[in-house]
């Protein structure tokens, strides 16, 4: 028998920095607290920003941030319910935004149909599409006990399909919406496009909706329920099934609205949502995967610290700031701050 | 008789050597790519989606110091392979301890930050309008490769035909290391990695180790397939590196199959052929419609694939039960 | 007693007021005990009592809150499995973890101390070194294989063992890795008589032959008192008994700690 060779590399990192951090009462207290942690963390951040640039700055930049801080919340509310619900990493969502634009404008610009009416339809449509996947595709896989890189990759596959499909009935050129992109509201010594604060309010008002849906009717709680432990749906006798097709009407229409509301901001083209999907999925982690208040606040919170970000650096870098920020957020807490803490 | 057949297919594209050797250097430089996807998904249990991120380093790395810093194009190619190796690791010591699906979220986001960076670093990249004048050396090489098929007999070599051969050359060789590499005991620790982690960390394991090294060999193959797209398209933009990259990578992966090295080559092909083959279907569309339905048909591959032999060609059913 | 002494005294692995909790559930409470170098020690204690979760803060699978961990007269706690498995301290699973997809070989194989093959500068500069060991290992390998009746079932894959051998082989790797000390995670659990005493009898073989130490968790009493130099028991998290079989059967927190799971359960 040899004799063992001490393997000096076998250094007991005992008091190494990230277990002191751990440690730490802060750490533990904040690891305890996380809503209150973070809304710390972000107040922390606006009285820096404030004594960097002035209050003005920052309000206006945050008003910005608003907007597509929406459209981020619309998307990740329907995202994270499909995560958490039926564990599907859904790389097609970002296309059920472009669909749900493309809607809009065939009913609006195309038919000539005034702007609310395309918008219900853009959102009626999106959750049919969604449906009719679930019906298609989802719940077939599902029923074989397809794995996560399975779906993943399907919806990659869903999500060339889509899109593809949108780029050859409606070409590549880029499209706008009939809105208004000249006029200016001004309030408080803040100017907001006429277009951005539509945006907020129907997203807002949207949102609000959708949160007291969730959190008072049954349906809404089973759907959480279901979200934040689906093993749970067995034994509490939950209809699954009826969930599942509301969970994809939730996330087809919201997704929808969303793609209005983003072509409305910039414009309408075949990659617009998938541009959009990954800061999408930053929210969904931000705020916790399943978790759709956390994906409203997470969407929100984006949007606005993205905007942030241009206070010091040029528009072009918001995006890659984002990314930044999603990267820093897995690292350091990957279940976002309203995630529970899960041994990974 | 003509109403019958809406669309022609030109029998002489068949033929067309040139198109065909660019069919080859392509189907050639997603090998190394997807060779990269293989170790990492196939056989360490890593969902690396950010692999297009070490192809534009790669790339750039090698354009931007031969360009810019005057290296010479022989420095210029280890360095490149050292800056997304480099890249790897600093992505990979935090991202790889956390789960599979937020793996492929962050490397997703990290390979965004590299294109995004290649995009806005103007100075550095030249920015959307391109970089070039990196090829030089290559061009001197390709001539050299060019005599000798003409001294073979060769009349007039095509003249994509000396990357064609290197490309080659190359992914033959790497696919034969890493298959002789899997059969070494450190083949077998990153397949037990993959297999239980913590299995393997109670073995005394430095599991975190083997994933960083599987990350860092994906790196460097990215990295050498951004050589060969950067010496094809001889100019560089960040729209070569979109994440629609890594996406067609993995449609070769699964097509050719998980944990097996020689199918991705021949994935690889068959992608690639049909792919391109596709251009010479007369369809009375537009050539932007063409190439939608040309996507569409990847994103219909790509979900019968999954649905019906996720094992695609080559792989064994069970080595897609991944994250579960 | 400093640790110096404690190591002395042949206390191979000593833990001392170990706290682990789980979103404010105490499931290791203040843990204290020791374990006496080349003794098979027994931990047992009602359902919940926090055993298993002992041993995954004390192979590294868990950070405790507090408290310390010495293995060999070094603090530990903390560090990673690992770690901890390369300075002699080896455990095996409740649920066992065979490497379904690799070959049984394979799996033996994977757990010898020392193989620069495993090492990619090894497999690229030492590759005659590499092909050595590799040898040495699977003839250890088979020996082993062959100790446990696995040998006719080499090369075929862990998955389609059954679950005795699959406990079997999950021996034979954790023996591979030539540890000193063996923490075994429920070891007779869903195997038969006839197997088990097959496993008590090598334990003892190789205790006597090289001094390695064992503590294994354990619910069948039979096993406990005829096989066990001293008995462990937990309950609620905390040590509530300590010492020989006889002793701790008829101490009366023990016997209450039973009775008391029982009714409440």
């Amino acid at each position: 028998m040899e004799a063992r060779t001490v393997d000096r590399s076998v250094a007991v990192p005992l008091r190494s920095l990230r277990s002191r951090w751990r440690h730490s009462r802060l750490a533990r207290l904040a690891a305890a607290h996380p809503q209150r942690a973070g809304a710390l963390a972000l107040l922390a951040l606006v009285v820096v920003l404030v004594a960097l640039e002035g209050p003005h700055e920052v309000a206006q930049r945050s008003l910005n941030g608003l907007s597509l801080g929406a459209v981020y919340a619309l998307g990740a509310v329907g995202l994270t319910l499909v995560y958490g619900i039926l564990k599907l990493v859904n790389f097609a969502h970002g296309d059920f935004l472009t669909f749900g634009a493309y809607m809009a404008f065939l009913m609006s610009v195309t038919w000539g149909l005034p702007l609310v009416p395309a918008v219900l339809f853009a959102m009626v449509t999106t959750a049919a599409l969604g449906v009719f996947f679930e019906k298609a595709m989802w719940g077939p896989m599902r029923a074989r006990k397809a794995g996560l890189l399975q779906l993943l990759l399907m919806s990659i596959g869903l999500a060339f399909l889509i899109r593809n499909a949108i780029q050859y009935g409606f070409g590549t050129e880029i499209r706008t919406l009939d809105v208004n992109k000249t006029d200016v509201v001004r309030f408080l010594g803040l100017r907001l496009g006429v277009t951005e604060l539509i945006v907020i309010v129907v997203g807002v008002v949207v949102l609000v909706a959708v949160g007291l849906l969730l959190r008072l009717t049954m349906l809404g709680k089973r759907m959480r329920a279901l979200a934040d432990d689906p093993d749970l749906a067995e034994t509490a006798g939950i209809d699954t099934e009826r969930i599942v097709l509301y969970t994809w009407l939730f996330a087809g229409g919201l997704a929808g609205l969303a793609g209005v509301l983003a072509g409305a901001l910039t414009t309408v083209e075949p990659e617009l949502g998938f541009g959009l999907l990954l800061a999408i999925f930053a929210a969904v982690i931000l705020g916790g995967i399943g978790d759709a208040f956390g994906a409203l606040a997470g969407g929100l919170v984006l949007g606005v610290v993205i905007e942030w970000s241009t206070l010091f650096v040029a528009d072009q870098w918001k995006l890659a700031i984002g990314f930044a920020v999603l990267i820093l957020v897995l690292i350091v807490r990957p279940q976002g701050i309203f995630g529970k803490a899960r041994t990974l | 008789m003509t109403e019958l057949f809406r669309f022609a297919v030109t029998l002489e594209a068949f033929t067309d050597l040139g198109f065909w050797t660019g069919v080859g250097v392509l189907a050639g430089t997603y090998t190394l790519f997807t060779l990269g996807l293989q170790i990492n998904v196939g056989y360490s249990g890593i969902l690396n989606f950010g692999q297009v991120g070490f192809m534009a380093l790669g790339a750039y790395a090698m354009g931007i110091l031969v360009v810019e810093a005057g290296w010479s194009f022989w420095l210029a190619l280890p360095a490149s392979i050292l800056v997304a190796v480099l890249f790897g690791l600093v992505v990979g010591l935090p991202a790889l301890r956390l789960r599979a699906d937020y793996l492929a979220i962050a490397t997703l986001a990290a390979a965004e930050i590299v294109r995004l960076t290649a995009r806005n670093a103007r100075d550095l990249t030249g920015g959307n309008q391109g970089l070039f004048g990196f090829d030089g050396t290559w061009a001197d090489i390709s001539e050299t490769i060019e005599g000798w098929l003409e001294s073979a007999g060769w009349d007039n070599p095509e003249s994509l035909f000396p990357l064609f051969l290197v490309v080659w050359i190359v992914a033959l060789l790497a696919t034969a290391a890493l298959a002789a590499l899997q059969r070494t005991p450190w083949g077998r620790v990153l397949r037990a990695v993959r297999e239980d982690e913590d299995a393997a960390r109670a073995l005394g394991k430095s599991t975190l180790a083997y994933k960083l090294q599987s990350l860092s060999i994906a790196a460097a193959l990215g990295a050498i397939a951004g050589w060969f797209l950067a010496l094809n398209l001889s100019f560089l933009t960040p729209q070569a590196f979109e994440p629609l990259i890594t996406f067609l990578g993995y449609g070769v992966l699964v097509l050719g199959g998980l944990a097996n090295y020689w199918g991705i080559a021949i994935g690889s092909i068959i992608f690639w052929t049909v792919q391109e083959a596709t251009r010479f279907i007369e369809l009375p569309i537009s050539a932007e419609k063409e190439a939608a339905v040309r996507f569409m048909i990847v994103g219909l591959l790509l979900i019968l694939l999954m649905a019906f032999r996720p094992q695609g060609m080559f792989g064994k059913r069970e080595e897609m039960a991944l994250g579960d | 007693m400093t640790e110096a002494a404690a190591a002395a005294n042949g206390a191979i692995l000593k833990v001392d007021g170990l706290v682990k909790s789980f979103g404010g559930i105490q499931a290791v409470d203040g843990a204290t005990l020791d374990v006496k170098r080349g003794s098979i020690t027994a931990l047992i204690g009602p359902n919940g009592a926090g055993k298993t979760t002992l041993f995954n803060v004390v192979t590294g699978f868990y950070r405790p809150e507090r408290g310390s961990v010495v293995l060999e007269g070094s603090e530990v706690a903390g560090a990673p499995p690992q770690a901890l498995a390369r300075r002699g301290m080896v455990r095996t699973f409740q649920i066992t973890k065979a490497l379904a997809a690799m070959p049984v070989i394979d799996n033996v194989m994977l757990a010898a101390p020392n193989q620069p093959g495993e090492r990619l500068l090894g497999v690229i500069l030492r590759p005659r070194a590499s092909h050595r060991r590799e040898r040495e290992v699977r003839e250890e390998a088979v020996e082993l294989l062959d100790l446990f009746g696995l040998a006719r079932l080499a090369d075929a894959y862990a998955g389609t063992l059954s679950g005795g051998q699959r406990k079997l082989l999950e021996l034979a790797r954790a023996l591979m890795t030539q540890p000193r000390v063996l923490l075994l995670d429920e070891p007779m659990a869903g195997i038969n008589r006839t197997l088990g005493a097959t496993l008590l009898e090598h334990i003892e073989r190789l205790r006597e032959e090289r001094g390695m130490t064992f503590l294994y968790i354990e619910h069948d009493m039979e096993v406990v008192m005829g096989h066990s130099d001293r008995v462990i028991v937990m309950a609620q998290g905390r040590v509530i008994a300590d010492g020989l079989p006889d002793k701790v059967r008829r101490d009366q927190r023990v016997i209450d700690a039973y009775l008391g799971s029982e009714s409440a359960g």
